[in-house]
């Protein structure tokens, strides 16, 4: 069942408590954890999406927002080809450390990694950054922006959907850039093992 | 069936898959072989290897038959692999989980039974089998990898496999191991498969050059921040040097003592451009999780790093902790890290060599400067991160040779601010440091020889800070000479200055005669500082306690009947400034007294000097009933009444003349006839007693040349004696203050002469003992004849002659009385 034909890592970032898991795990296995705790270092989820007739295989890392496990957490933008910047519209702070978290991404990542501005928790009343403040910040910096909520399941598919077919398209122009994963490798032989397959059973 | 195909043909939307699902669902056990003579016969291997409910565990006669077909036919390898893989990826995405247990058990199994030249051919998809059960959110199939995984990381390869990559493996096992699961049990199962998986990673690659490299900064900043995560979580520290058990096959079923013998073993292999690589997350981490303040679990790590680095690279694990101290922090983190530092020091010390040992040093001082220049406002802090700079300073150089402790505190004092110049107060701060940095490393130092304790540099740099400004900086350099002087474990019982000796059980032994050189060479450039150090206005007690107990060392390491002379008539200078410095106070004077009557009495207690301990005695008993406040101990203030002065009660004073004559009974007036003529010079004041120094140097010069160390006799040449021949010349305007201040009256004088012209007519006729008996009770007498012999003694020329004359027919008057003959 190893038919996918791309792989793509996609690493969340963004201040603690901003939903980064919520939505991997609406995304992945479709549901809301209420009472989701802190991540501690740096979690993981697989999703295959299908763009355009073909299989993506999506890699999501989802790192702890806390302070103390920066240290671990950087070390995995480096392998992203997608990073996910989470703030929380009904937090300011979270907001306002855009640019620190802008400054890490650039220090760490990838200088070609697709970045997407996220802020989360559309569901909430008390807004306190308004939807063009988030657009605004994320065209000054290059960035997609989408707003979501993991809770209404509003916007995630489209967020990783888009991330998906953005790479792919990157991908198909020879931009993707050279990333040393393990899987490498691995996509070009998928192929070729369902060819084979198919041809000893003809 | 058909309901099986329809939830299939939802699911899969290749038509390629399709084709060959509903072939492995047909061709599968329990159906109908029909189709099986179409199949290759590795799938028909594979197939049969799996039974008909995944309860019933692997087909075992089946799997050896498969084992057999793979090992007859090593070509088809790579194929069954793939095939395995197709239907465990199959099974997991249907939830069957048990069904993939059995097919990645099976792998195992061909993975242990292939020859290593044909197995390059079956990793691959081996890997892609554990990488697809890590993927999946089952921890149960994590874990299981896991062992794979483990299993497959103990097999020796003998071909190296240079496009094969660990790079998901170590992100998703450090993922793994700060797992989260809301099961504890779950939990830790996880988190120990994690650790177990890196543990595989680093024994796979690290031995390999070819394949990727483990101590790259991405894999590092993952692996080590993972294994340290663990160990903190532990309930409490145990730091052993060498884990018990066989970690070799991650037997540790709780995840701290796991991580802990995965680090160990990383550290182990870490060559030395790794070490830093290794080093470097291990700080960010412990800066992150802050985890310096409390320090316990920093020390733990470290010392785990030590124990388990190897042994050669050691000092730079200090080297990187060292050049990180500083690295943005508040005071109280800084210190802690000190503190780090001077528990994992020691370690380092015994494998540095050369400049890497000074280099540290070095460094440790650049660090206590810089915090003595930051003068933070919070000081208490900053104490305490100094205090643990020393300490760190005073481990490293414990575990160092001792001819490097000497190396080392010569470069500390030349380290030293000069204090001649105008000395700031950070000036001060600094030297004070650095002494309590020099004491500390003394402290590790094993005196044997004091030649060898106190190169000439060496001792003339401390005696020219005996002098420095600061009343509590000079204490201590005096606390560093106890040290290094004390060879005995005498100085404790000698810290304040007591006349009872005989209940401290000191412990002497015969000077030796390298010591006896050295002392005649050096003796009389210490004696002199000594002095001078007491003559200082700022003195506290403290310090006047201080040297003391470096004069009581120095008496009772150096006891013999050589250097009996010098001390006695050192004795006899303190007693005599103690009159007739006008700069000290009442206190200070009365301390001196007592301090040389202490020193009096501890002659006779470690030289056989039995007249002189009777002599010391009855002028301990005179002054216990009369003046109390001229024996130890010594107090901070003293309240006396006029009449009770110390100048106004010389017959309590030890006598110099006394002196000569006990010594003389006990047998030890060969040596002091010749140094008598300066014995009574250096009585009256400094000006000679620095001449008698040199004489003292002349004599010791022939005495060296006549023995074989002749090497030696570049004594009179060394800067510290041609130094205090200077100094010398400032006393004289100090003891013509003194006379001006102070002199005895003119009617003294002349009572004193009268009685003098008596005391010289019974002194030539009677006979010895009867003189001693009568001239104790007349100390008056006796202080107002010295005093003239001061006043005397201005005219070194006038005593040359007198003293010359009679050489050629000494009387038994002029040989013991030199004084009074000379008068």
């Amino acid at each position: 069942m190893e038919d996918y034909k791309f792989l793509f890592k996609v690493v969340l970032v963004g201040n603690a408590g901003v939903g980064k898991t919520c939505l991997v795990r609406r995304f992945t296995q479709g549901l809301f954890p209420p009472g989701q705790g802190a991540t501690i270092g740096v979690d993981f989820m697989i999703k295959t999406v299908e763009v355009d007739g073909e299989k993506v295989k999506l890699q999501i890392w989802d790192t702890a927002g806390q302070e103390r496990f920066r240290s671990i957490t950087q070390s995995y933008y480096r392998s992203a080809h997608a990073l996910i910047l989470v703030y929380d519209i009904s937090c300011q702070p979270t907001f306002d450390c855009l640019p620190d978290w802008l400054r890490e991404i650039e220090e760490y990542a990838n200088n070609k990694v697709l970045r997407i501005l996220v802020g989360n928790k559309t569901d909430r009343e008390d807004r306190e950054i308004p939807r063009h403040i988030g657009e605004d910040f994320a065209q000054r910096h290059g960035m997609y922006f989408l707003e979501t909520s993991a809770k209404e399941a509003e916007n995630v598919e489209r967020l990783f959907m888009e991330i998906a077919v953005d790479l792919m398209e990157q991908a198909k122009c020879k931009e993707l850039p050279k990333y040393d994963g393990s899987l490498g490798p691995l996509n070009g032989k998928t192929t070729s093992v369902n060819d084979s397959s198919c041809c000893l059973r003809s | 069936m058909p309901l099986k195909i329809s939830l299939l043909t939802k699911i899969m939307t290749s038509f390629i898959d399709l084709l060959t699902t509903l072939s492995i669902t047909l061709c599968g056990p329990g159906c109908c072989g029909c189709c099986s003579a179409l199949r290759p016969r590795y799938k028909r291997l594979v197939d049969n290897i799996f039974p008909a409910s995944p309860q019933d565990g692997l087909v075992k006669s089946n799997m050896e038959k498969l084992t057999f077909y793979s090992l007859s036919s090593p070509e088809k390898l790579d194929r069954i692999g793939e095939y395995l893989f197709q239907k465990a990826s199959r099974d997991i995405y249907r939830r069957r989980h048990g069904f993939v247990i059995i097919a990645m058990e099976a792998m195992d199994q061909l993975l242990v039974a292939c020859h290593s030249q044909t197995l390059n051919l079956f990793v691959e998809s081996f890997l892609k089998m554990v990488q697809k059960l890590l993927e999946s959110t089952d921890p149960q199939l994590q874990i299981l990898a896991t062992q794979s995984f483990v299993r497959f990381a103990n097999i020796e390869e003998d071909t190296p496999s240079y496009h094969r990559r660990y790079d998901f493996f170590v992100s998703k096992f450090s993922a793994m191991c700060h797992s989260n699961h809301s099961d504890k049990d779950t939990r830790e199962k996880i988190r120990l498969a994690g650790i177990q998986g890196l543990q595989g990673v680093i024994r796979k690659t690290v031995s390999d050059d070819l394949v990727e490299n483990i101590w790259e900064a991405q894999h590092m900043d993952k692996i080590v921040p993972s294994l340290l995560y663990n160990m903190q979580t532990a309930e409490k520290y145990e730091t052993v040097s060498c884990m018990e058990t066989d970690t070799r096959d991650g037997m540790e079923d709780d995840p701290p003592r796991l991580a802990e013998a995965c680090l160990r073993e990383l550290v182990g292999r870490a060559s030395f451009g790794h070490i830093r690589s290794v080093l470097r997350p291990v700080l960010t981490h412990f800066d992150r999780h802050e985890l310096w303040v409390p320090n316990d679990f920093a020390v733990h790590t470290f010392k785990i790093i030590m124990f388990s680095i190897q042994a050669q690279y050691s000092y730079s694990v200090v080297e990187s902790l060292l050049r990180h101290l500083d690295a943005g922090a508040g005071t109280r983190v800084r210190a802690a890290r000190a503190a780090v530092l001077s528990n994992i020091v020691a370690f380092a010390a015994g494998d540095s060599v050369g400049p890497s040992v000074l280099e540290i040093i070095n460094n440790l001082l650049t660090n206590l400067r810089a915090s003595v220049a930051r003068d933070s406002e919070k000081e208490s802090d900053e104490k305490l991160y100094q205090d643990a700079l020393i300490n760190a300073l005073g481990e490293f150089a414990d575990h160092l040779p001792d001819f490097q402790k000497i190396d080392i505190m010569m470069f500390i004092v030349s380290k030293i601010p000069n204090q001649r110049g105008k000395a700031t107060k950070a000036d001060f701060r600094l030297q004070s440091i650095l002494l309590k940095s020099l004491l500390k490393v003394g402290t590790t130092y094993k005196t044997t020889e004091l030649s060898k304790a106190f190169p000439a540099a060496f001792l003339d740099a401390l005696l020219r800070l005996s002098s420095a400004g600061e009343a509590g900086t000079r204490a201590l350099l005096q606390r560093i000479l106890h040290t290094l002087l004390d060879r005995r474990g005498n100085a404790p019982a000698l810290a304040v200055p007591t006349v009872d000796y005989a209940e401290l059980g000191l412990i002497v032994e015969k000077c030796s005669r390298p010591d006896l050189i050295f002392i005649s060479k050096h003796g009389y450039a210490i004696f002199s500082s000594l002095y001078d150090g007491l003559q200082l206005e700022s003195n506290t007690t403290e310090n006047i306690s201080a040297i003391y107990t470096t004069l009581a060392l120095l008496c009772v390491e150096l006891a013999s009947e050589e250097t009996v002379c010098d001390m006695l008539q050192l004795i006899l200078s303190i007693q005599q400034s103690a009159l007739s410095n006008p700069v000290l106070s009442v206190s200070q004077q009365c301390a001196l007294h007592a301090v040389a009557l202490a020193l009096a009495a501890l002659v006779p207690h470690v030289l056989v000097l039995p007249r002189l301990a009777d002599y010391v005695a009855q002028i301990i008993e005179a002054r216990r009933e009369e003046a109390p406040h001229l024996l130890p101990p010594l107090l901070e203030d003293y309240d006396l009444s006029p009449s009770k002065m110390p100048n106004k009660l010389p017959y309590l004073m030890i006598d110099q003349m006394a002196l000569g004559e006990c010594l003389k009974a006990n047998g030890v007036e060969a040596r002091l006839q010749p140094a008598a003529p300066y014995a009574g010079s250096a009585l009256a004041h400094r000006h000679s007693w620095v001449e008698a120094g040199a004489a003292q140097g002349r004599d010791s010069l022939a005495d060296i040349s006549a023995g074989p160390n002749t090497e030696l006799d570049s004594a009179n040449s060394s800067p510290g004696v041609q130094r205090h021949a200077g100094a010398g010349g400032e006393s004289v305007s100090l003891e013509a203050l003194r006379r001006a201040a102070g002199g005895p009256s003119d009617a003294e004088r002349r009572e004193a002469e009268r009685r003098r012209a008596t005391l010289n007519d019974t002194f030539r006729t009677a006979p010895f003992d009867h003189l001693l008996a009568i001239t104790q009770p007349k100390y008056e007498i006796k202080e107002k004849l010295e005093e003239i012999f001061n006043s005397l003694s201005e005219e070194p020329l006038l005593g040359a002659g007198i003293g010359g004359s009679p050489a050629g027919k000494p009387t038994p008057c002029a040989k013991y009385f030199p004084e009074l003959f000379l008068y």
